[in-house]
């Protein structure tokens, strides 16, 4: 296995194979980089402590956000092809994902999953005597998906700031971020990018790279769908522990109160526009109360206009032109046996608003996801109390909701969805763009890497 | 869809119907006619009254066209008419009973004869509200005929009889009264079979290696060439299920065939034509070349075979197309602009198809094709079905429609 040859990076530098300073990509081999992470790697991370680790990341995170650093610039040009963006979509993705990138925001990620962050550096107090103490896995392998741009830098930062060696396979469409993020740590540290490697292979050419790297892991993350997680899994050791951020569908729900807000309206349209509505967080389908400022076919429509808005300033890209056809014809003949369903837009639009009539004193209709690409189904929802039956099939994949409208109502169907299992409740404006500290999935991100160390008291006064 | 009936009085519903009768009567006897001639120009004339007919007879249709400023009686030509989604079928079933417009349900007009539903491998099924099975028996067995080699039990005056073993890997009909697959195998079966075949699934779709390896052992030891009907999965499941029981290969007389339809709906493993066309060759002793694709829908009655028998091959799926009979017609239109794609670019399958002269005989399907041209003047064209068109990929962390409706109960 040490002699086999690392995949070679692909043509075009759009795969991206940063290795640990040093070592020279034609000449590595799988077995002698899993030995340098798990060796000096481990060594240089664990010796930089946290805190210098949290400066060295965010120094090269907050590049992306300085428009005068060519790294940025490489960004923005690269993006568009890469992952199928328009120019303006790359800068609104761009700008949403390295804003949690910067010193604040890591530090508060953080902090949210350890309170006592020095717990990553040495044993500190815990309850009753005991002493605590977290280790990070001694190799890392996380495995991205290419959905959205972005999520593999966020990976990495993940992983090294918890202090794991972390060798990150980018998904296709995400190969240019992870790869422009490690140069730029390379730049800030050579140090510390020793415990790195960002490895991109086409699907079913990493072979050997992926066998040895999972079967050495430690810990192994996936995000992507059922075919995805299920192939990693089969690689990784039986008693490995695999973080898996599988797939995920969202929602919207607009309380009465917040149906003539115009800015909600706006918020929505982006969040059903934000990159392409490729994310987990994107929403499908919005639910909309009736009886405020606007009825819920009213505001079906008010989002139309703003999603028409939006495609003149920020053009879709890669429309699935074929289901944006079969969804809107097929609604257009529910309308003509008299259904109430409404559509706006359509494949030529590259965005698609389907308004979906409840009849009177029927059940709410099950959820049915979206084909995506800026296409949203809007739905009269009387009673936001149903929700716990509408999402009931669906508990396990559902994960955020933008939920619009005033306290005492917010709260109430918070817990409503929470009980469905939603595991993050939002605005439009937020929902594309969850912080660097939310809890992914319902569980905290950089807690899910590490292994907790309990030491317990000696006293031979036995356990207080 | 159950419209109200169109106001008016009741002469205008007995026009309708003797319109509707009067097509069918034209369509049966255009399907059983043996010669070519004039048929492409019949057709293109039945076409406009059909949907001129459909856009009278079934208010919903009417309605669409309405809705988009459209007048059927204004409409010259087929093409000009806005085809039916074949999701339709799922919530809004277009069926056109007679009197009181009903569609069938008992509230007056005429009742279906059969309904056949989609598989719901992707999503809500649908349902086909078959109101005249003749239409639709007349409809499949002209193609049958010509693309899977058939002849009538009876010899006809003046053809060569051949007898046919006809073998379904399917549940007998009346255990799938639903499935216009099996009621298809029945039509045939009951038509062509020489007297020894049948359905050699049971009605759960259990499948007994043992089973077939006698019948298929019967119709060597006969000498009768044999017609095997089957889907693709049930083919791998059934070449799987022999390899683990260590069954030896067989060697079917000459001349007999295979037909394979319905893909893999979703199910947990596919396998590749190519690969499966040389196991089936290995374990049967059919050559490739005379293993036939037969591609349908629940929702249209005719149906479209590779014509690999009459035009001895090509052994390789890749470079075959699909034909349908002379009252389909198959367009490749932009899923956005739903204009015709210039030939060879990929696009939309649209189909006209007379047979469904009491549903929607125009419809959009959501399979993406290219058209293909015969492979010499005076074949037919047809066209290469080349998948789903699938949301926005890629996919990731991101549930996809086909996900969902894979994982739906």
């Amino acid at each position: 296995m040490t002699e086999v040859p690392l995949p070679v990076p692909l043509p075009g530098g759009l795969d991206p194979c940063v290795l640990p300073p040093g070592m020279v990509d034609h000449q590595a081999t799988v077995g002698g980089l899993l030995d340098h992470l798990t060796g000096t790697g481990a060594e240089v991370l664990r010796a930089l402590g946290f805190r210098t680790r949290l400066q060295i990341l965010a120094r090269a995170g907050s590049r992306f956000l300085d428009p005068a650093d060519p790294l940025r610039r490489e960004a923005l040009d690269r993006l568009p092809v890469d992952a199928d963006l328009s120019e303006p979509g790359a800068r609104e993705l761009l700008d949403g994902m390295a804003r949690d990138w910067t010193l604040d925001r890591l530090a508060t990620a953080l902090r949210a999953d350890f309170p006592d962050p020095d717990v990553l550096d040495g044993f500190r107090p815990g309850v009753r005597g005991d002493r605590l103490r977290v280790l990070p896995p001694r190799l890392l392998v996380q495995v991205g998906a290419g959905n959205v741009p972005g999520t593999g830098a966020t990976a990495l930062l993940r992983g090294l700031l918890v202090g794991a060696p972390t060798l990150l396979k980018p998904g296709a469409g995400d190969r240019v971020l992870p790869g422009l993020l490690a140069r730029a740590l390379h730049d800030e540290s050579e140090a510390l990018a020793q415990g790195l490697a960002v490895v991109g292979w086409r699907g079913g050419e990493g072979g050997d790279l992926e066998q040895a790297a999972l079967r050495r892991a430690d810990r192994v993350v996936v995000y992507g769908g059922e075919e995805a997680v299920a192939a990693v899994r089969a690689l990784t050791g039986p008693l490995t522990p695999v973080v898996v951020y599988g797939p995920r569908v969202s929602a919207g729900l607009v309380l009465a109160d917040a149906t003539g807000s115009d800015g909600v309206v706006a918020d929505a349209a982006a969040a059903v526009s934000a990159y392409e509505q490729r994310g987990c967080v994107s929403p499908h389908l919005l639910w909309v109360q009736a009886g405020g400022g606007r009825s819920p076919e009213a505001w079906a429509e008010a989002l139309a206009s703003a999603l028409a808005d939006g495609a003149r300033g920020v053009p879709a890209v890669a429309s699935p032109v074929h289901a944006m056809r079969a969804l809107r014809d097929a609604a257009e003949f529910r309308a003509a046996a008299g259904s109430g369903d409404r559509v706006w837009g359509g494949p030529a639009d590259g965005w698609m608003v389907l308004f979906e009539d409840e009849a009177t004193g029927a059940d709410p209709r099950p959820f049915e996801p979206s084909c995506l690409g800026r296409t949203v189904r809007v739905r009269p929802l009387p009673d936001p109390g149903t929700l716990a039956s509408v999402l009931a099939p669906m508990r396990h994949v559902i994960q955020s909701v933008a939920l619009e409208g005033a306290e005492p109502g917010r709260t109430t169907t918070a817990l409503i969805l929470a009980r469905a299992g939603v595991t993050r409740v939002t605005t439009f404006r937020d929902q594309p763009w969850p912080p660097a500290w939310w809890k992914h999935d319902g569980q905290g991100p950089l807690a899910a890497l590490v292994q907790w160390v309990t030491l317990e008291p000696a006293d031979r006064a036995g356990p207080q | 869809m159950t419209g109200s009936p169109i106001p008016g009085s009741s002469s205008i519903l007995e026009d309708l119907e003797s319109e509707g009768a009067s097509l069918r009567d034209a369509l049966l006897l255009l399907m059983g006619r043996e010669e070519a001639e004039g048929v492409e120009a019949e057709v293109e004339a039945l076409a406009l009254r059909v949907l001129r007919y459909q856009a009278r007879a079934n208010p919903v249709y009417g309605t669409l066209l309405r809705n988009r400023g459209l007048d059927a009686g204004s409409l010259e030509h087929w093409t000009r008419f806005p085809p039916v989604p074949a999701r339709a079928f799922r919530d809004a079933s277009p069926y056109i009973g007679g009197e009181g417009g009903k569609g069938g349900d008992g509230e007056g007009g005429k009742p279906p004869e059969a309904f056949f539903h989609t598989s719901g491998t992707t999503g809500t099924p649908g349902v086909h509200r078959v109101r005249d099975l003749s239409l639709y028996h007349a409809s499949l067995l002209p193609p049958a005929r010509r693309h899977l080699g058939l002849r009538e039990r009876e010899p006809v005056a003046g053809q060569e009889s051949g007898a046919t073993r006809v073998l379904a890997l399917l549940p007998p009909p009346d255990a799938l009264p639903t499935s216009s697959l099996a009621h298809m195998a029945g039509v045939l079966v009951h038509r062509f079979d020489d007297g020894g075949g049948g359905f050699l699934l049971s009605a759960d779709w259990d499948l007994e290696v043992v089973r077939v390896a006698e019948a298929l052992e019967r119709a060597r030891a006969d000498g009768v060439p044999v017609l095997l009907l089957a889907t693709a999965f049930a083919l791998v499941h059934w070449l799987e299920r022999s390899q683990a029981q260590g069954a030896s290969a067989i060697r079917l007389p000459p001349g007999s065939r295979i037909m394979e339809t319905g893909g893999y709906k979703g199910r947990s493993r596919e396998v590749e034509r190519p690969v499966l066309y040389h196991a089936l060759s290995g374990a049967l002793g059919v050559p490739p070349e005379r293993i036939v694709n037969e591609y349908g829908m629940t929702e249209m009655l005719s149906q479209f075979y590779e014509p690999v028998l009459e035009e001895g091959g090509p052994a390789d799926p890749s470079l075959r197309r699909h034909v349908g009979p002379p009252w389909v017609r198959t367009r490749v239109l932009d899923p956005v602009t739903l204009a015709p794609v210039p030939p060879g670019e990929p696009g939309l399958l649209c189909h006209l198809d007379l047979a469904n002269l009491y549903s929607a005989a125009l419809l959009l399907t959501e399979d993406r094709g290219v058209s293909v041209p015969g492979p010499a003047m005076d074949h037919t064209p047809g066209f290469r079905v080349l998948g789903r068109g699938s949301g926005a990929v890629p996919r990731g962390c991101s549930l996809s429609l086909e996900a969902w409706m894979r994982a739906s109960p």
